[in-house]
């Protein structure tokens, strides 16, 4: 994609000094490059104006649009606003009529934009190696069908993605009524939300006491944004009110989740297991009825102290907030540990009040489908398949090295084979044909949310290559006719919900991107067993005597997902969660285990299970479980793109079906390499500065007063004078997950370029927002914190002090202004900035000219050329447009009009921007709460970006036990 | 010993190294370097800032020879007829090829001058206009916050109304722009006078600058702020 080493600028050759240089040929050359210099600004650029020929109906050239449609993200659907300027969509934003949007997005949904304008995208359709044309597969496919017809479908196998699309399950519903006798299974390398024919909906916000077994509800869930926001709602309220939830988590790896977490507990799911038992037989014996003290039976379980107070006082909590209680399993979890947190959820009586039990939404378990990729496989096997179609899935990467194998062999010994996908991937180099699938902003279908709410995804733009939606294909494949995408949906919803004015229903669907009313999802009424079976004993045990033994736990890559997101640059150079890493993967061990093995950061291991190996380097990261070993899919693809092949390492090659997320007695052993692993952070302790600010404890949140906020120091500057309005923004550390969202959200807004791990390496990443991570010991626990950096906008600007060009100077509504084209890059900004947020660019930095990336950019934000700083602007863009809006219809700007890209990103609503010389706004509001700082405010630079302190609600009994007496 | 000379110390004319004139010819030297210096610099000002490099009055050639002096000015069509996005965009828009046709589907159907029109509605192909005004890429302009607070066409656009063919009627260079972000009420027209087609800064309104910024509610406290332009 745009990932290049900057680009040679200047002919090869042309900046290396000839061998023989003297003075006089110096001087000489210096002389004329500097009379030329002045040349290079002489040319007028050749400009055209062409107006329409037929001016279409609609938005003015000038102005911009916003479309609602949706996005699929492992099958469920999210609510999008799109941004197009002149037909070209640059921006996606949440669509606040969307329950599982609710106007916020996560990373990858702000990345996903990248992708319609990948140059590497599958343009037309391939017959082998070599490109043909839809005719050809057409007339193809006619001759197959015509065989497979007689014998209804038999030998036909159809291996697809597990979705929500109604239309696109209507199109496999057609194909297998034309071809009965044909088999259709789903295959998806990411987790099932579906246990026993029903899946779980959260109410996290309705909680006062949740209990996450190694999940990341908050963050990596489809309906991650919708709880994230009720969560952080409810602990937002102020201290002492009925309903802030507390938050146990016991989990083996970070989770963003798990981050958040009031009381965290970080043991190998062996050890998960044994705390969960501990915790049945607590309930079981009833001695949390009474009001007791700690019980002893527990302390003789073979428990830690620290662990014995764990689920002590996490059953005191669960038994005492009964139907406000919520126990969640993360998807990943193995099914008895799901059925164990059912039970007890079913114990607590919180079925109804804090989770519901729907019928599955995803269709994993459809009628028809006869099963997952190792049913497809073993039909391959059988040698009765002579036809197969892999549909919008890549199983030649996701799959374990053993079904990879099988999958080859059996897709070259069929007669047909057909891959349809949005990239020639490693799936499509074993079919005889790939076809192109169009991307999601490029045509019709539907969706349905998490929650069952039901989504029209409209296009955008036309097909920009060859390419057709999936559900014109699988059409196309049950019926021999290219029907159009729009006629498929419409004839699905209009078959649903008849309706004698379906035209205007489906416009004002159009229009606000949802589908209402729909009915929600049916509750299910069978309700889950509430008996808490034993776990131990279920997992196998790593070789205790083995130092080098691990359990691996597989987990999708926080970015690439199952890897499909793998070409995206703009995700690739997102530091991940608690590592900080950009363009590459690590296995991530505790510190204590890597020093026990004698690995650094960066050591390169050789992890093996069941004799197959993969060699990774290891990072080690504070508040990792010992024993056990996390690493990431999504990475090591050998066919993603020019950007993401080759990147990570590829983990699906020790995966097996049988040990998809868990994988016991894998061993390490350190190869003596080190690899210079990149992440944007370098140390990851605050000794003792406290740019984070922890408030840890009900009763500390009043009592830690604002040190600095009121009390001003003295300054030798004058006061900046009030103006109206004054922009400032305030950050609350409390709300905010970690996820990223703003990063990428700023970066499609303001046109920041991607810049390649060589250059990151060099310190050189160009995010305008950054997210900080420490790790810190309080009370004798490790809690992780993540602080989101942008430009703080101070008052005292040191920047503006330094330039010699007046290049950053200070609006009169309190912004600090970067101007490009007065900058001639010192560089000094940058030296006497305290908060490190200005970026320099030091190369050409933009997209090459001609690559279609270009019709991404913002066309109100510069596109900044080589030798020039910049840094946040608080989206003066947006701003401006508002600003302008405002006064053409004569009225004040509205209080919460302005929004900043990452504050609208924000499933946390963690961020919040707006007038604080209004003394009503949310952003005035959030700056008197109790605790608002400024970061290194000690400097004095009055920044107008102030944080709220981070919050912990540890419990009370473990808080008491904890501290030193 | 070598004695001194007796009547000059310096060297003798034999040796001198220099002429007698050197010196007033080196003063000279400088004079006129300097003046050449400042000459350069002073003509490279002055070329900066003459219609030469500001393209004041530069009417390029367009491909269909549209008069607005005709239009405008004779027949009075409105701006917002063609130019359709000036007060709800940042652009003004240009009339699409059926704009024209609305009237000249009817007349003079079959004139040379109006064949290329006629081709881009047959072919679909765009006509291609030369721009006149040529802003550079990092400036900002938004055509339809300067109509509402009213900055009228003929202030940046010149006497529209007297031009055969359409020429650049202002410099619209930073410092032009600056003119009147520092103070706007002198350049600002009445609102019944905003799309009147030929130029005149009436003594009318140069006379009640500030009752024409009250009326348009101008606050210029931010108009002279980087960022209202440059983002």
């Amino acid at each position: 994609m745009n990932l290049r080493p900057p680009t040679p600028e200047f002919a090869e050759g042309a900046s290396t000094w000839p061998g023989d240089l003297d003075r006089r040929e110096f001087l000489r050359m210096m002389a004329a490059s500097a009379a030329l210099a002045g040349a290079t600004g002489c040319a007028r650029p050749a400009r055209g104006l062409a107006p329409f020929v037929a001016q279409p109906a609609g938005p003015l050239p000038g102005t911009k649009v916003y479309f609602a449609t949706a996005m699929l993200q492992e099958g469920f659907g999210r609510g999008i606003l799109v941004e197009s300027h002149e037909g070209r969509p640059t921006k996606i934003e949440g669509n606040p009529e969307h329950s599982e949007s609710l106007g916020a997005t996560d990373a990858i949904t702000q990345a996903a934009i990248l992708g319609l304008y990948d140059p590497d995208r599958s343009v037309a359709p391939l017959r082998g190696a070599e490109l043909a044309a839809w005719t050809d597969f057409e007339e193809a496919w006619i001759a197959r069908a015509a065989l497979l017809s007689p014998r209804s479908g038999s030998g036909l196998a159809l291996l697809t993605e597990p979705t929500t699309s109604p239309t696109l399950l209507r199109g496999i519903g057609r194909l297998l009524e034309k071809f009965p006798e044909a088999i259709w299974c789903q295959h998806t390398p990411l987790a099932r939300y579906d246990l026993d024919g029903s899946q779980e909906d959260l109410a996290p916000g309705a909680a006062s006491v949740i209990f996450s077994i190694g999940s990341d509800f908050l963050c990596s869930h489809p309906a991650a944004l919708r709880y994230a926001r009720e969560f952080t709602a409810s602990r937002r309220q102020p201290a002492g009110a009925p309903s802030t939830p507390r938050l146990y988590a016991l989990e083996s790896s970070w989770s963003l989740t798990g981050s958040m977490a009031d009381e965290r507990l970080a043991r190998s799911p062996e050890r998960i297991r044994r705390l969960l038992d501990a915790l049945s037989e607590l309930f079981a014996s009833g001695v949390l009825s009474g009001a007791g003290r700690s019980n002893p039976a527990a302390a003789q379980n073979g428990l830690e102290l620290a662990e014995t107070q764990f689920v002590e006082a996490l059953a005191r909590e669960l038994t005492g907030s009964g139907t406000r209680a919520l126990v969640v399993a993360g998807p990943e979890q193995p099914d008895e540990i799901r059925r164990w947190a059912r039970a007890m959820n079913g114990r607590l009586g919180a079925d109804g009040h804090t989770l519901r039990y729907v019928a599955p939404v995803r269709s994993d378990r459809a009628k028809g489908c006869r099963g997952d990729l190792g049913t497809f496989l073993d039909a391959l096997a059988s040698g009765k398949i002579t036809d197969a179609v892999i549909l919008g899935t890549n199983p030649g990467y996701t799959a374990g090295a053993r079904q990879r194998a099988e999958l080859a062999r059996g897709l070259s010994s069929a007669a047909f084979s057909l891959h349809v996908g949005a990239y020639a991937d490693e799936s499509a180099a074993l079919c005889q044909w790939h076809l192109p699938e169009s991307h999601f902003l490029e045509c019709w279908s539907d969706a349905l949310g998490y929650d069952g709410s039901a989504l029209i995804q409209q296009p955008l733009i036309e097909p920009m290559h060859l390419t057709r939606s999936a559900a014109e294909i699988i059409g196309f494949l049950a019926t021999a006719e290219a029907r159009p995408s729009l006629e498929w949906v419409r004839e699905t919803w209009s078959a649903r919900m008849p309706a004698h004015d379906f035209d205007d229903r489906w416009r004002g669907w159009l229009n606000r991107g949802v589908i209402d009313p729909f009915p929600a999802s049916e509750p299910v009424s069978r309700r889950p067993a509430d008996s808490l079976s034993k776990l131990a004993g279920h997992a196998p045990e790593t070789d205790a005597s083995d130092s080098n033994s691990f359990t691996l736990l597989f987990r999708a890559d926080p970015h690439l997902a199952d890897g499909r997101w793998a070409n995206n640059g703009w995700l690739q150079e997102l530091p991940q969660p608690f590592t900080s890493l950009v363009w590459d993967q690590a296995l991530l061990i505790s510190p204590e285990d890597a020093s026990r093995i004698g690995l650094s950061d960066g050591s390169v291991v050789v992890v093996e299970v069941e004799s197959r190996s993969l060699r990774i380097p290891v990072w080690s990261v504070p508040g990792h479980a010992g024993g056990c070993a996390v690493l990431f899919l999504g990475g090591g693809r050998s066919r993603a793109g020019s950007v993401g092949t080759g990147r990570g390492a590829d983990a699906y090659y020790l995966r097996t079906p049988a040990a998809a997320w868990e994988s016991a007695r894998a061993t390490v052993r350190p190869t003596g390499e080190i690899k210079e692993l990149t992440s944007t952070q370098h140390h990851f302790r605050m000794e003792g500065r406290s740019p984070v600010r922890v408030v840890y404890g009900d009763a500390g949140i009043r009592a830690n007063p604002s040190t600095d906020s009121p009390a001003r120091a003295a300054s030798l500057y004058p006061e900046w004078p009030g103006s109206r309005p004054a922009w400032g923004m305030s950050i609350d550390l409390a709300s905010c997950l970690g996820c990223s969202a703003c990063v990428i959200a700023c970066q499609a807004e303001n046109n920041t370029p991607v810049v390649g791990p060589e250059q990151v390496a060099r310190g050189r990443e160009m995010h305008w927002i950054r997210i900080d991570r420490y790790f810190e010991e309080i009370s004798g626990r490790t809690v992780a914190l993540s602080q989101p950096v942008p430009c703080m906008h101070c008052e005292n600007a040191p920047c503006e002090l330094v330039c010699p060009v007046g290049a950053t100077v200070h609006s009169q509504e309190g912004l600090n202004e970067m101007v490009y084209n007065r900058c001639v890059g010192t560089r000094y900004c940058s030296n006497n900035c305290p908060y490190k947020v200005r970026r320099f660019n030091f190369f050409d930095f933009r997209t090459p000219s001609g690559s279609p990336l270009h019709l991404q950019e913002n066309p109100d934000v510069t596109v900044r050329a080589r030798g020039v700083m910049e840094k946040c602007s608080y989206c003066v863009q947006r701003i401006e447009e508002v600003r302008i809006v405002a006064e053409r219809e004569k009225r004040p700007i509205g209080r919460g009009e302005i929004r900043t890209a990452c504050q609208q990103a924000c499933p946390a609503e963690a961020i919040v921007f707006g007038d604080i010389s209004d003394p009503q706004s949310l952003v005035s509001q959030r700056k008197r709460m109790p605790g608002d700082y400024a970061l290194l405010g000690e400097l004095n630079t009055r920044p107008r970006t102030t944080y709220l302190p981070k919050v912990f609600r540890p419990a009370h009994v473990l808080t008491l036990a904890a501290s030193p007496v | 010993m070598p004695q001194p000379h007796p009547q000059n110390s310096g060297p003798s004319p034999k040796h001198r190294l220099f002429s007698p004139g050197a010196t007033s010819a080196f003063r000279l030297g400088i004079i006129l370097a300097l003046l050449l210096t400042g000459g350069g610099a002073g003509a490279v000002f002055a070329f900066y800032h003459s219609p030469w490099w500001t393209r004041e009055g530069f009417a390029p050639n367009q491909p269909v020879l549209f008069s607005h002096r005709h239009h405008a000015g004779e027949l009075r069509i409105d701006c917002r007829f063609c130019h359709t996005g000036v007060e709800s965009s940042a652009f003004a828009g240009l009339p699409s090829t059926e704009t024209c046709l609305t009237c000249h589907s009817q007349i003079f159907t079959d004139t040379a001058m109006l064949r290329p029109v006629v081709r881009s509605a047959e072919t679909g192909l765009p006509l291609r206009w030369k721009p006149v005004t040529n802003l550079p890429g990092y400036v900002y302009f938004n055509h339809s916050i300067h109509i509402a607070k009213g900055v009228g066409c003929t202030t940046c656009h010149g006497d529209i109304g007297t031009m055969a063919l359409t020429a650049k009627g202002e410099r619209l260079d930073m410092r032009w722009c600056l003119d009147c972000h520092r103070d706007p009420g002198t350049h600002l027209s009445p609102r019944e006078d905003l799309y009147a087609a030929s130029w005149r800064p009436t003594a009318n309104a140069r006379s009640r600058p500030a009752a024409l910024m009250r009326a348009y509610e101008i606050h210029s406290a931010h108009l002279t702020d980087c960022v209202t332009c440059h983002r």
